[in-house]
């Protein structure tokens, strides 16, 4: 026996430095944030990231209307809206999740909170909000039971975890019509006081929902079909339900796995938010497949503000989409329509609580209560360098499709780099060529005018995961 | 001259039943190994197991399969490894298919019930060992060379 320690000893710190040799793991956004991986999942894992960035437009002024000569809302730096640019640590998250007893991998648990400036924070006081925690069952097959606050089944842009998305701002669509406000009244009555201004009754939905989830996975051959059904509140995070209506989510995704192929090497320099720690091989966040998915969300949602659109409204989205990584190329698309609440913007394109300068107004938000909109995107990544992705995006959004003077039109051409520093750190800079208008009113109209005055925007963001 | 040859035949074939007794005995080992190692997997750690299945499977990397004698005692958290459900089963089976053993520990598994209110359910491929220590010594006693990655 002439068994040479030495390299054995060699071979054992190859095998920790080279421990990439991940699982063939199918991973899917439901698998990674409701589960853990079997039989390997500790008690407690912290987790989180941190994301400071930098925006900056020309600051235009609006160009028409009561709030003429006014900062544009469309120009200003979120979340605040009081300057056209500047830095902002717009997320820092800190989460635990595991399986609290070891042994038994049939019980999970997710926990996150957001430290960050942003929609989440911003409404409804305090600077800190949770935004997941949740309990997920797996105790029977074909249907693992996920409750507690979390990310909604639905589109993937909203699905996705947020710090491994590959633009520093969300497409119209999902920024109008999926990222929902949550308001008191619909704003169609003019406000003459700031304090009873239409604004947002508390943080965004940011994508997430309080309630119930039925959900897995199956692998047949190489194609991995996923299924959630989810109820929910329909009233985002930190709010219970407000109004005894029950909001219905159903997802659907078969993702053809393509075997032999070597892993999408730019996802991998990002760590996955939930099995990454334990498999944070090549296949990292992103591996070889084309994925198909189909999502429907549907509910009502209450106004209770008098004399502004107090009632129960529906609200209904639904969209198909693909993605498709393989080799150097990343890419997506995603079609969905809405119906019913959607988001307005506010009066004249203001500062929500910009005096108009007659000085017998206050803008504030407005809520179609019976739109219909729909909206789509193209997205395109190709690795250049294994360290070094261009990107580029263009997305649509027709808003109120159904209410002629009221149709907004907002197209974005988003061209974009991402840099890996390494598997944890990542520099995103963007380039957003943005255009609005209104398609059924003249061009001399004051909303036209307005929009003509949508500035492009610039944006840088660094992020660090640990 | 028949009664001598009935008694040589009788030792031979003693000798050959012992022989084969003991091969089909241990046959799991490799007889034409030329290095044998046992691997310790008792770390809570989850990229511990991730780590030792790395290691096992660089050794039969570098020296083959058949000149390499490779076993993996799980016990005390390590054993959570060998649960049936363990996301690494499918490395796990390719390294049986190597010829890897994997050995499981029996106090451990006691425990484990305990707590469980049930016992685990292992991999199929998990040999029940009386105590993963004394398997361990005993492996080495026998020249393996004792790995904890």
């Amino acid at each position: 026996m002439k068994t040479n320690h030495k390299l054995i000893l060699a071979l054992t710190c190859a095998a920790g430095l080279l421990a990439s040799s991940g699982e063939a793991l199918a991973i899917n956004w439901l698998k990674m944030q409701g589960t853990e991986p079997p039989g390997t999942s500790g008690r407690a894992r912290v987790w989180g990231f941190i994301q400071p960035e930098y925006q900056q437009t020309d600051g235009t002024k609006l160009q028409a209307g009561p709030w003429k000569g006014q900062n544009a809302a469309f120009n200003m730096s979120r979340p605040d809206l009081k300057s056209d640019s500047g830095f902002n640590l717009i997320r820092a998250r800190i989460g635990v999740r595991g399986t609290g007893f070891p042994l038994d991998s049939d019980v999970n648990y997710f926990f996150l909170a957001e430290f960050g400036n942003n929609g989440i924070t911003h409404q409804g006081g305090g600077s800190v909000k949770l935004t997941d925690a949740s309990v997920t069952l797996n105790e029977i097959k074909g249907a693992r039971i996920r409750v507690g606050t979390f990310k909604t089944p639905g589109s993937e842009e909203a699905l996705m975890a947020i710090h491994v998305f590959n633009y520093v701002n969300f497409s119209n669509g999902t920024n109008q019509l999926l990222l929902e406000r949550y308001f008191n009244g619909d704003g169609s009555s003019a406000k003459t006081s700031l304090a009873s201004i239409n604004k947002p009754n508390g943080p965004v939905s940011a994508f997430r929902d309080t309630g119930i989830q039925v959900f897995d996975w199956f692998t047949i051959g190489n194609w991995e079909h996923t299924y959630a059904l989810m109820v929910g509140n329909g009233n985002g995070i930190t709010r219970n339900d407000n109004d005894g209506n029950r909001e219905v989510y159903a997802y659907w995704a078969s993702e053809l796995l393509f075997t032999g192929a070597t892993p999408f090497p730019s996802g991998s320099h990002l760590a996955p938010p939930s099995w990454s720690a334990d498999h944070q091989g090549p296949r990292g966040v992103r591996y070889q497949s084309l994925k198909l998915y189909g999502w429907y969300q549907g509910g009502k949602r209450t106004l209770t503000t008098a004399g502004d659109g107090a009632g129960v409204y529906d609200r209904t989205r639904q969209g198909v989409g693909f993605t498709l990584l393989r080799g150097k190329v990343r890419a997506g698309a995603e079609y969905f329509v809405a119906k019913g609440m959607i988001f307005n913007g506010t009066d004249g394109g203001a500062v929500a609580g910009s005096h108009n300068n007659a000085k017998t107004a206050f803008a504030d938000f407005n809520v179609t209560t019976n739109g219909e909109a729909n909206s789509w995107y193209l997205d395109f990544g190709y690795l250049i360098h294994p360290k070094l992705e261009l990107d580029i995006r263009y997305d649509t959004l027709n808003r109120d499709t159904n209410i002629s003077k009221a149709e907004r039109k907002f197209d974005t051409l988003t061209l974009g780099a991402q840099y890996f520093f390494n598997k944890k750190s990542r520099l995103i800079v963007n380039y957003e060529m943005r255009n609005a208008s209104a398609p059924n009113l003249p061009g001399s109209a004051a909303p036209n005018k307005i929009l003509d005055g949508m500035d492009n925007r610039v944006s840088a963001q660094l992020l660090i995961i640990f | 001259m028949t009664s001598i040859k009935l008694k040589a035949f009788a030792v031979y074939a003693v000798l050959f039943i012992s022989l084969f007794g003991f091969a089909t005995s241990s046959m799991a080992e490799k007889v034409f190994a030329e290095h044998k190692v046992v691997l310790q997997i008792s770390d809570p750690n989850p990229f511990k197991q991730k780590l030792v299945l790395n290691v096992a499977h660089n050794i039969l990397k570098y020296y083959g399969p058949d000149l390499v004698d490779v076993e993996i005692v799980a016990f005390g958290p390590g054993l959570r490894l060998l649960f049936k459900n363990n996301v690494y089963k499918t490395r796990i089976q390719s390294l049986v298919d190597s010829g890897v053993r994997f050995s499981a520990c029996s106090n451990t598994i006691k425990n484990m019930t305990k707590k469980l209110g049930h016992a685990p359910a292992l991999n199929p491929n998990a040999v029940r060992v009386d105590a993963g220590v004394v398997r361990i010594l005993k492996l080495t006693k026998e020249g393996y060379t004792l790995i904890k990655p």
